[in-house]
């Protein structure tokens, strides 16, 4: 072991397997050893993230770095690559500590059927499977670890969700499956259109990909190979129109599960699109673009209504997420480094935000055993602490300038009106008026879920329960992620320096 | 007759190499020694058959071992018995998958009110002939091969002799068993009628050149495949499957969706890739139907199964159609990607790995009947509950089957679409489409055994603890490890790329 | 019409030829024969002795038993015989086979044995 930067990537990924596997080992009963060995785990690789914050070196960030590259499975040529830039450092890190607050979130919430080892251990396995994804730099890779996160993640919502949790795991699973596997055959058209250029042999190295691709294979097969991608990261974000599995996966989910679901597997998409589908295909890029970007637009506004029409908290939650997450594909869609800083920077800000809005929603289920909005009211006065916290993560949501939401909003608005070349300046413009109506109806849904939950008079059929406000453990999970998006919202260039160069490196290509 | 007699050569004794037949000298004697420790010890040594028939297993998988080492390929026979790379790989996956049906079954037969001896006896006797399908490269060899271990099954299949549906299981493989081999026969003669001989090299040869007339030769090849689409149930000769696999004994069944699949596949691989390499115009677009039907229709009625081991009998025919892809499109992948025979590696790694998962599935289904006495799916119900442990590992297994990443099916379908795109035809991407589309499908199934153990209440309330026998146990350690291995590894791709045949026409 | 059909041809003009001699023969003797019913001619023929008892008449399943070995050895003896005649230029390697043949032979009448099937009572 020459030096631990070769290594790092790797135990990254795989201590929170190795920390599932001793937990398997342990016996069921010892529920402290097991919240103690998840906590420990996680820790230690937020540690590991520590050690790549301090050592990656930011004036390259438009580079891959912690590289390796070994051999994995010959036949297919594919191989161990993995590496990050600047835009897989802060999902990396946001990933890796999410799960620690998560987890520290957990100590006192299991949801029913209870079971913290099964509980923890699905956690660690996600989290090796979400770090996997933002490092990985072989297409094979990518794919796996992009699958690794659906079986956790379809236990946790089946087994530890709400009444229709059944149905809204298999929803969660079949969707996203279904777009896996167009997107697995985009992968193969890729390493065979390629062979000829790579010397005979295919490749599924992403770097070589971005090579060889757009070069060496003909502009219609681009155009299909992208579409393939397309749905598999499309349904994964979730875009209109495939959308409809998220509200009910959200709805069903734990608390745990839902966070993990907004603040990070809703990112793998988006990051798919900006780390794979655009730098190898930018050509069709051009050519996918509009509709895109004019999917994105619609996302926001019908995510805004459907928020409207939402009697139940966490569904409107979820509503708001598809909105969010259109600004974010707006920002790709428009192909310009503007606008793909501003999507990674929203992907950032929506994974605090919205990771934050459902903790919340999370304890106040947990407070009333229920979230329709009918029958909340007056959580100020209830748990003001709780209260408070609700109504600025509402704030943060809406993109009020000076927290984190705003920068992730305002720049892909800003983007959408000096589109890429080749983009149709009118149409882009038209999508930023439509996105910037869209900003004005979140603010509507936002406030007034905080005024049907926070405000006013709370309910008579609550006077006689005794509403406890704020415990350790949820100070302990939220208030670094609050810390956070008033850090970001006040100094965003945290992130934009960050990933300026390396959203360059990702759309130098579009030059050519 | 005499003047037959008097034209033929002086005998000259054939040299024979017993290093080359060593696995299959060492099961013989282990057969023998099974039956004299049953005939001789009586009720005292009924015991130690089953460790007698493992140990034996694994003494022949030593001169598979050595034979790999050696590594030269040793023809034999004029070429009727060819031990190379190919023959070797087979061998050995034979070889484990019958030791794991012995782990699995020593506890059940041993506890059930069955014949104990003759059971090891024929299991070994089923094994042998898969042994020699291995290595038969002759029409008659296969076919002496396909008999051998065909007959033990069929009695096997009925071992649980008083029970009606064991016997409606026996009978149905049997009479469609014989059925497909007289058919298989029929094709045999009139291919051997038109290239008039039975080793497959010289076959290749003469079908290649094609002088033979081409109405025989299409009527023969057609009925060499269905016969063999019998054996590994291809729809639609599947029919006999899912009433034979719930009748027989569950380790039996096991073994028929395995290991006598796989025979039945290896079979297939040598008569098309060596005797019929040539003529894919032929047998192209016959298994570009077989394999299209047989995932769609297998999905499409697993779907409907509340009987797990029904349920996993119609997976298996799945799963079958996604082995059989690579034939529909050998005959269209370029020389310079390897040809038809790139055909090859794919199966035999789907083989591979679907050997690991499918036996694990079968071994956790006979852990849970050992509590709940049922097959049917409801019994699952809350599996994870009362036995965390058995429904992580069916987890694994299921999803594994389902082609989930990083268990191991995935890396099998893998390579099965990657063999489809590599042919590049319309027909090929339509297959693949199918296939994609049928790996969705089978999803639907295989989380709903997954939706059982993990999110249904237990049916009765009993919480029970599920004892796990040492042989089971150590049958799902196997299975579990190998699973999880081929799914992170290149082991199986390895041995994939490493079975290719020694002698091609 | 390719040469291996045209040997087909001879087996099929065999058959027709046979087919119309049979029809021939029957024909010719329905024209000629007399023809007087009784019910004592429409009895089966059992080698000349009146049958009796119902058509589906059941047998000890020894008989089976007894009849499958007897079956067995009688079928592998065929194989000793041809092998008789030619063993002096099979030499030792051929006595080597044979002993082995007739060795796992005779674990299948042992195993009989064992079993009780060679008791009658």
């Amino acid at each position: 072991m020459d030096s631990f930067d070769d290594y790092a990537l790797t135990a990254a990924v795989f201590l929170p397997l190795a920390g599932a596997i001793a937990m398997l080992l342990v016996p069921r009963d010892a529920e402290g050893t097991h919240k103690l060995l998840a906590l420990a785990t996680s820790v230690a690789t937020l540690g590991v993230g520590g050690y790549l914050l301090a050592n990656f070196d930011y004036d390259r960030a438009g580079d891959m770095q912690f590289g390796i590259d070994k051999p994995w499975i010959e036949v297919i040529n594919s191989r161990y690559i993995v590496g990050i830039d600047g835009i897989s450092l802060p999902l990396l890190i946001l990933s890796m500590a999410i799960v620690v607050l998560v987890i520290l979130y957990s100590w006192t919430h299991f949801p029913e059927p209870h079971n913290p080892k099964a509980f923890l251990i699905l956690i660690l396995i996600l989290e090796a499977g979400m770090n996997g994804t933002f490092v990985a730099q072989d297409l094979i890779l990518f794919f796996v670890f992009f699958e690794v996160v659906l079986l956790p993640m379809y236990f946790m919502i089946g087994v530890w969700g709400g009444e229709n949790r059944q149905y809204a795991a298999i929803k969660f699973f079949l969707f996203t499956l279904f777009g896996s596997a167009l997107m697995i055959l985009s992968f193969l058209a890729l390493f065979f259109l390629v062979q000829e250029a790579n010397g005979g042999e295919g490749t599924f190295a992403i770097p070589d990909l971005i090579r060889l691709a757009s070069d060496n294979i003909t502009r219609d097969t681009q155009l299909l190979i992208f579409g393939g991608m397309f749905m598999g990261f499309a349904i994964k974000v979730p875009m209109f129109p495939f959308h409809t599995w998220l509200p009910d996966a959200h709805t069903q989910a734990p608390t745990q599960g839902s966070v993990i679901l907004a603040a990070i597997l809703l990112k793998l998409g988006t990051y798919g699109f900006i780390r794979i589908a655009i730098p190898i295909l930018p050509d069709a890029a051009v050519e996918w673009a509009p509709w895109i970007g004019g999917l994105a637009v619609i996302g926001i506004i019908y995510g805004a209504l459907g928020c409207l029409a939402q009697s139940d908290m966490k569904r409107l939650i979820a509503f708001s997420s598809v909105a969010h997450m259109g600004y974010v594909m707006l920002g790709i869609a428009t192909l310009t480094d503007f606008g793909l800083n501003a999507a990674v920077f929203g992907m950032v800000a929506h994974g605090l935000i919205t990771g934050m809005l459902f903790f919340v929603a999370g304890s106040v289920k947990e407070r009333f055993h229920t979230l329709e909005l009918a029958r909340l009211g007056g959580l100020l006065k209830q748990a003001p602490r709780m209260g408070w916290i609700l109504g600025f993560c509402a704030m943060a949501s809406l993109g009020l300038p000076g927290l984190a939401g705003f920068w992730g909003e305002f720049p892909a608005i800003l983007a959408a009106y000096n589109p890429a070349e080749g983009l149709s300046e009118e149409l882009f413009r038209g999508y930023m008026v439509v996105a910037a109506i869209g900003t004005v109806f979140a603010a509507g849904y936002l406030l007034w879920m905080l005024q049907r939950a926070a405000f006013g008079e709370p309910k008579a059929e609550w006077d006689a329960v005794r509403i406890s406000d704020m415990h350790w453990n949820e100070y302990a999970a939220w208030v670094p992620l609050l810390v956070f998006i008033v850090v970001l919202g006040v100094y965003p260039n945290l992130i934009f320096g960050l990933t300026d160069d390396a959203v360059r490196t990702a759309v130098s290509a579009l030059g050519r | 007759m005499l003047h037959l007699l008097a034209q033929a050569e002086p005998f000259r004794s054939p040299t024979v190499d017993f290093h080359a037949f060593a696995p299959e000298i060492v099961l013989s004697v282990s057969i023998v020694v099974v039956l004299l420790v049953d005939l001789v010890f009586d009720e005292r040594g009924k015991w130690a058959t089953s460790s007698i028939a493992g140990i034996g297993l694994l003494a022949a998988l030593v001169p598979v071992l050595t034979l790999a080492v050696d590594g030269a390929d040793r023809s034999l026979f004029d070429g009727a018995y060819v031990v190379d790379n190919f023959a070797l790989v087979m061998k050995a996956l034979f070889l484990l998958s019958g030791y794991v049906t012995i782990l699995i079954s020593a506890r059940y037969i041993a506890e059930g009110d069955y014949y104990e001896g003759e059971y090891y006896f024929m299991l070994l006797c089923s094994l042998l002939g898969m042994l020699v399908m291995g290595s038969a490269r002759d029409l008659i060899s296969i076919f002496v091969a396909l008999e051998l271990l065909s007959i033990p099954a069929y009695l096997l299949a009925g071992w649980r002799k008083r029970d009606l549906r064991g016997n409606e299981a026996s009978l149905k493989y049997y009479l469609l068993g014989v059925f497909a081999a007289a058919v298989m026969l029929y094709g045999m003669s009139l291919i051997f009628g038109v290239t008039g001989s039975t080793i497959l090299t010289e076959i290749g040869a003469a079908l290649d050149g094609g002088e033979a007339p081409a109405p025989i030769v299409v009527v023969g090849i057609l009925f060499i495949v269905i016969g063999f689409a019998f054996k590994v149930s291809a729809v639609p000769f599947h029919t006999w499957a899912p009433d034979t696999y719930e009748g027989a004994p569950t380790p039996i069944t096991a073994y028929l969706s395995v290991a006598s699949k796989a025979a039945g596949f290896v079979a297939l691989l040598q008569l098309v890739f060596i005797g019929f390499l040539g003529r894919s115009d032929v047998w192209g677009p016959l298994f570009w139907v077989l394999a299209a039907i047989t995932m769609t229709v297998g999905n499409l009625i697993a779907l409907r199964q509340t009987n797990i081991v029904r349920m996993l009998a119609y997976s298996s025919v799945a799963q079958a159609g996604f082995m059989l892809a690579p034939f529909a499109v050998a005959g269209d992948i370029d020389v310079d990607r390897g040809g038809p025979l790139a055909a090859i590696p794919p199966v035999v790694t789907y083989l591979l790995i679907y050997a690991a998962m499918n036996l694990g599935a079968f071994a956790v289904v006979m852990v849970v009947a050992r509590k709940t006495r049922s097959g049917e799916l409801s019994s699952y119900g809350g599996l994870f509950e009362y036995a965390p442990g058995l429904a992580v590992l069916m987890t694994v297994f299921i999803f594994a089957l389902a082609g989930i990443p990083p268990l191991g099916g995935w890396l099998a379908k893998f390579v099965v679409f990657r063999a489809l795109l590599d042919a590049g035809t319309p027909a090929a991407i339509v297959l693949a489409v199918i296939a994609a589309v049928n790996s969705v499908i089978s999803l639907f199934y295989y989380a709903s055994v997954a939706r059982e153990m993990w999110m249904r209440p237990v049916p009765d309330g009993d919480r029970a603890p599920i004892r796990i026998p040492a042989s089971l146990g150590s049958a799902l350690a196997l299975a579990a490890a190998f699973t999880l291995l081929f799914g992170v590894s290149n082991v199986a791709t390895r041995f994939g790329d490493l079975a290719i045949f020694g002698f091609l026409p | 019409m390719s040469e291996f059909l045209r040997a087909y041809l001879t087996v099929a003009v065999f058959g027709l030829a046979a087919g119309l001699l049979v029809a021939a023969m029957l024909g010719l003797g329905k024209l000629v024969q007399p023809s007087r019913p009784s019910r004592q001619k429409r009895i089966n023929y059992e080698s000349g002795v009146d049958p009796v008892g119902a058509g589906f008449g059941q047998s000890q399943v020894r008989y089976y038993i007894f009849a499958l070995l007897f079956v067995m050895f009688d079928v592998e003896a065929v194989f000793i015989f041809p092998w008789a005649i030619g063993l002096e230029s099979f030499g030792v390697f051929g006595l080597i086979e044979m002993a082995i043949f007739i060795v796992i032979l005779a674990l299948g009448l042992v195993y009989a044995w064992r079993k009780g099937v060679l008791r009658w009572a």
